[in-house]
């Protein structure tokens, strides 16, 4: 497929600072594409300037081949859901859901029949007479999506929908959108600062920060292989943990000294220097006993265990460094494995993350 | 015992308060009833004999029509103005901003007889002559403070990602204010009016200084009765002001509601 939404180079300053910083991107049509960074990382700030609500400083964003950045917002056909629902508060569910539909002039029965449909679509029928102060926030948030999608635009904008909800209802509320995006098959953005949300959501993410597109990616590769130190430390949680070369051999690949054992990794780096490692804590095998005498795994002590309900969090210690293991409980039971107690540590040499110092 | 006793003195105190706020308009109400040829309270008989006598003094009348006109058009100007002068102070950052708002503001800590010496100064050195007209602008620059009082409040509880919603949904500028903005700062508008309308109504000093024979206000007309004559007429033509103002908040109210407005400022 080709690409829907396409950003060329975009650029935005507010005061002399620079906001979004010559951003390029490609969206396939029928995609969901979510934009994740922490605040300040420029993605409303994009989200806006496709929406139309700040100009492009420079750059040039298409829709279906037609660049659309030098219209107002309100002939750019886009549907878009706010993180406070922005429903007209003096409207009926009916009056909002039927807005759009009222400034296109589409005849009077031909919106009945798209509201109640719309409404049907987000488990809202018989809401139509209600205020949005009479709707809970979950409620809200459907009707705004119904307002979004009923006019069927060309693009569908969620603006942190999710972030004013309960954490039960957001959960139910995320794959409710993913299961009408992809029945109308419309092609989404979705702003979001919540690493769980994007990667449950997404077609593929874009990982935003400082105003520039870190990766984008399918969900599990942005997990799996994180390409800048910056999307490692931001997706997931990750162990910080030193390794020094000791040997280099000619294919690519070293051996390091790490945790008082020898590891052999790829790498490039030359003799003796010190090299920054990640590893995600649920990568982390830990064992009460050594099966063999030839079990290669680190002696580490139990400082601190911490019970997470589904999986148990330790705290390893070994020469002064920490390191942290999330394991489940079903594959290790936690009473097996007292505080204060040794226990043998196995890393996949796959599993680490090389720091690249950007 | 110790418990009822913070609400005793709360009923107390509301008591006073509702007595103090009532009490002239009750004295006023039932001295208009007196048979006596001199104000008195409490009134000695009952007649409607003033109410007919105002038949005879036409002028009373004609003040109420002149007043209401220059009420009416001082609260629709003062609600426009005050209105866009409050989308700009909220919505917008511009050259000497403090000091735009500074100054719409300062009527209110000026005196109005401070004021209204400078006015009629004004009037007189452009050469204006007194006319309704001349009285209005007087009101609404007095008044226009009270209306953006309101109005900025209600503005500053506004969410504005409801306007962006509806651009986003195909509506123009002028739709989305006057679709969305208005509709929802409405109560502050109103409120602005109405308040601009009492100011008005309820104005001596500025009317007195841009008095002519035949710019002559109620509140005008009933001072300089009262320096020469001192009969019931007086009560009885404030009591008409009264009952039309009781009618007109009950018939605000019906209509717009906009006592509950007030209360939750317009969210």
């Amino acid at each position: 497929m080709s690409s829907y939404l396409k950003l060329e180079n975009i650029r935005k300053s507010f005061n002399k600072t620079e906001v979004v910083k010559d951003l390029s991107l490609e969206i396939k049509e029928g995609e969901i594409m979510s934009f994740l960074g922490p605040s300040g990382c420029g993605k409303s700030t994009t989200l806006n300037m496709i929406a139309g609500f700040l100009e492009v400083d420079r750059g040039k964003i298409e829709v279906a081949g037609e660049s659309v950045h030098l219209l107002p917002p309100h002939k750019r056909e886009m549907g878009m859901v706010f993180q406070n629902y922005a429903l007209f508060p003096h409207m009926t569910v009916f009056d909002n859901v039927a807005y759009g539909l009222k400034i296109r002039k589409v005849k009077k029965q031909e919106i009945r029949k798209r509201v109640l449909e719309g409404l049907e679509m987000v488990r809202l029928a018989g809401y139509e007479n209600r205020y949005p102060k009479e709707l809970s926030g979950g409620q809200q948030q459907r009707v705004s999506l119904a307002r979004a999608l009923v006019i069927k635009p060309k693009l569908l904008l969620l603006d942190e929908p999710l972030s004013n909800l309960d954490a039960k209802l957001r959960q139910e509320m995320r794959e409710e959108i993913v299961d009408i995006q992809k029945k109308v098959g419309i092609t989404t953005i979705f702003v979001t600062h919540d690493q769980e949300e994007a990667l449950a959501i997404s077609d593929r993410i874009a990982v935003m920060y400082d105003g520039r597109i870190e990766q984008v990616d399918i969900p599990s590769a942005i997990y799996n292989n994180p390409k800048t130190d910056f999307v490692s430390e931001f997706i997931g949680e990750v162990n910080q943990v030193k390794g020094k070369v000791l040997e280099v051999y000619k294919d690519n690949k070293s051996k390091i000294l790490f945790f008082g054992k020898e590891l052999i990794i790829p790498s490039d780096s030359s003799q003796d220097t010190m090299l920054n490692f990640f590893i995600r804590p649920e990568k982390v095998q830990i064992v009460n006993f050594r099966n063999t005498e030839e079990d290669t795994g680190i002696e580490m002590k139990v400082d601190k265990k911490m019970f997470l309900g589904a999986r148990t969090r330790y705290f390893l210690k070994v020469n002064g460094e920490q390191l942290i293991a999330d394991i489940s409980n079903t594959v290790l039971n936690p009473s097996q494995i007292q505080e204060e107690s040794t226990v043998i540590v196995h890393l996949n040499p796959d599993d680490l993350l090389l720091r690249k110092g950007r | 015992m110790k418990k009822r006793l913070p609400k005793i003195l709360l009923n107390f105190v509301c008591t006073l308060t509702y007595i103090f706020l009532l009490a002239p308009i009750i004295v006023i109400l039932s001295s208009s009833l007196t048979k006596t040829e001199y104000i008195v309270f409490p009134p000695e008989g009952l007649t409607l004999r003033w109410y007919t006598e105002l038949i005879n003094h036409p002028e009373f009348m004609e003040s109420l029509m002149l007043s209401v006109t220059v009420a009416l058009g001082t609260a629709l100007i003062s609600m426009v103005i005050g209105t866009l002068a409050s989308l700009a102070v909220v919505r917008h950052e511009f050259a000497a901003k403090a000091l735009i708002v500074q100054l719409i503001g300062s009527p209110l800590l000026i005196p109005s007889v401070v004021f209204a010496v400078a006015l009629l100064q004004f009037y007189s050195w452009i050469g204006m002559a007194t006319s309704p007209f001349a009285l209005i602008i007087g009101h609404v620059i007095i008044s226009v403070p009270f209306v953006m009082r309101l109005v900025v409040a209600s503005l500053v509880g506004f969410n504005q990602s409801i306007e962006q919603a509806a651009m986003n949904l195909g509506a123009s500028n002028s739709r989305v204010f006057f679709q969305i903005t208005l509709p929802v700062i409405k109560s502050g508008v109103i409120g602005g009016a109405i308040f601009a309308f009492i100011t008005s109504f309820d104005d001596l000093t500025i009317a007195l200084f841009i008095i002519s024979t035949d710019v002559v206000t109620l509140p005008v007309r009933i001072f300089t009765y009262m320096q020469y004559q001192y009969d019931p007429i007086i009560t009885s033509v404030s009591s008409v002001i009264i009952i039309i103002t009781i009618v007109l908040m009950i018939f605000i109210e019906r209509i717009l509601g906009v006592g509950k407005m007030f209360a939750s400022s317009g969210k």
